[in-house]
């Protein structure tokens, strides 16, 4: 499994090991990080889930959708580094991804 | 084209659409001492809700019902879409808000068209809408008995302005709004369902109409909006627009009127509350967020077995109906501490009144700018508010649908 360190909102780094297949949401939930909410359940219906990711893995991830783009829109706390965790997919060259959940709008 | 566009009344001219909350929605002062009360036999039980709250049986094919009141499995039959469907609703909302309601449906179906109402209400342009549209609304109907120093907040502002921003949305002209807003609330009479379906019918011929003429003829507003909107080069189906249009009453107004009223009541019960957010409207956020949570609008939220489940330690065969009390969660002791108390300073925790999953409330945002504004409205124009000692007290009341009738207040001097 992928090592992934999660900064959450207090400054805490956490690493967790992120399950290959989950969604980069279900993985920090599933490490018991609660304070990000995804509400929706994590299929782009909301903008609970937003984290902010180290710019030297942009090339591996999936690109922004429009929708996820509108959604993101929607907080203030937008920028370049942007993503809702729940539409990355977990893979095997996430290891060492460094993500940090963006505050609470 | 005037007049091309007509607008259809029951036929029973002695109907009162009105009069439909108590035996649809229950007149229950407290529903939350009677769910405490059933969380000692478990987080799942067999049986469906109305009838322990003292309601008749909802209207549905003969199968088993369930009422789930335990929070993590509230939170697995919200979320788990591969073992629970959305298909319940047919047998109600699709019924008469019609079987396009994106309530009705489960992904990827639903997404696909959820996407598109969604992008109307995210929350940079819901935003704009308080300025432009909730703020005349509201400051319009405050006017009427501002100088008064005695109103029926609920009759005379709450039941009222989320309504007008909705008609003002979607532009519709001043002779059909009385006839439109007895239609709206009239198809959620599931108890008299030939009303509730004669409603719809009619509200949906309207509509029909209403679109045909702005595509013809655009103005700047909702119906012109999504009456052009285009999936793949084609108009969204037909089905999907009405029922749209249908439910957008019900789903943005009556809600909405609710929220605000129990906010407001609440307020008024903790008038130290209220004092602390006259002199701070940072906790105007907060405390819409505790109404919700401590009484949001709607209790229980309605889903299907897709298969054979376990749930909670119960079995639950393939097609069951389940009635996920969201209410529940909203008073669970272990999530919400002395969770009975309203108390605006809490620990901010999401509450369920939006639901959860992929149906969260697509008009949450809005819902949040109406509220902000009409307490704005409040605490601007209507200074030393309180209870009408002279009035009987207002009472949330309902099981399934939570509000207060009357929220008799006197301010200023």
């Amino acid at each position: 499994m992928p090592k992934i360190t999660v900064t959450t909102r207090s400054g805490e780094e956490r690493e967790i090991d992120a399950p290959v297949g989950m969604s980069l949401m279900e993985a920090i939930r599933e490490a018991r990080i609660d304070e990000m909410l995804a509400l929706c359940g994590g299929c782009c219906s909301c903008a609970t889930c937003h984290v902010k990711v180290d710019p030297d893995f942009a090339g591996t991830l999936p690109p922004v959708s429009a929708d996820e783009s509108d959604l993101l829109d929607s907080s203030d706390h937008r920028d370049a580094r942007s993503r809702l965790s729940c539409q990355i997919p977990v893979t095997a060259e996430l290891a060492g991804l460094r993500v940090t959940i963006a505050p609470e709008d | 084209m005037a007049g091309a566009v007509r607008i259809e009344e029951f036929a029973d001219p002695g109907y009162d659409p009105f009069n439909s909350d108590e035996i649809n929605f229950g007149d229950t002062l407290d529903p939350y001492s009677t769910i405490a009360s059933w969380r000692s036999a478990g987080p799942v039980q067999e049986g469906d809700y109305r009838p322990r709250m003292g309601l008749q049986s909802a209207l549905y094919p003969d199968r088993k019902s369930f009422t789930v009141i335990g929070t993590p499995e509230i939170l697995e039959v919200l979320t788990d879409t591969e073992r629970f469907s959305n298909a319940a609703y047919a047998f109600n909302l699709g019924i008469t808000f019609g079987q396009g309601s994106i309530s009705t449906m489960d992904n990827p179906e639903h997404g696909r068209w959820r996407k598109i109402f969604q992008k109307i209400f995210l929350p940079q342009f819901v935003k704009t809408w308080g300025e432009s549209v909730v703020d005349p609304v509201v400051h319009g109907l405050m006017s009427k008995f501002v100088d008064r120093g005695h109103a029926d907040l609920v009759s005379e502002f709450t039941i009222r302005y989320p309504f007008e921003v909705i008609y003002r949305q979607l532009d519709l002209p001043e002779a059909d709004v009385r006839t439109f807003q007895r239609l709206a609330i009239g198809q959620t009479d599931y108890m008299n369902s030939d009303k509730a379906m004669e409603a719809g019918r009619k509200l949906g011929a309207y509509f029909v109409a209403l679109v045909e003429e702005r595509r013809g003829r655009p103005g700047n507003d909702l119906v012109t909006l999504l009456a052009n909107t285009e999936v793949d080069g084609e108009y969204l189906p037909e089905v999907v627009l009405i029922s749209f249009l249908r439910q957008l009453m019900n789903a943005a107004g009556d809600t909405t009127y609710r929220a605000t009223s129990v906010l407001l009541t609440a307020l008024l019960e903790n008038p130290d509350q209220l004092e602390e957010i006259r002199r701070d409207r940072s906790l105007i956020a907060p405390a819409i967020e505790e109404a919700l949570r401590w009484d949001g609008p709607v209790l229980v939220q309605l889903r299907m077995a897709k298969a054979d489940v376990e749930l909670g330690g119960v079995s639950i065969p393939a097609g069951s109906l389940l009635d996920v009390v969201a209410g529940a969660a909203n008073r669970d002791p272990a999530l919400f501490p002395e969770p009975d108390r309203f108390d605006i300073h809490r620990r901010r925790d999401a509450h369920f009144s939006f639901s959860r999953g992929p149906h969260i409330c697509v008009g949450q945002h809005l819902a949040r700018v109406e509220m902000t504004r009409a307490l704005h409205a409040v605490l601007d124009h209507l200074p030393n508010l309180r209870f009408d000692p002279d009035r009987p007290r207002a009472e949330i009341r309902g099981s399934m649908m939570r509000v207060p009738h009357h929220l008799f207040v006197r301010f200023g001097g």
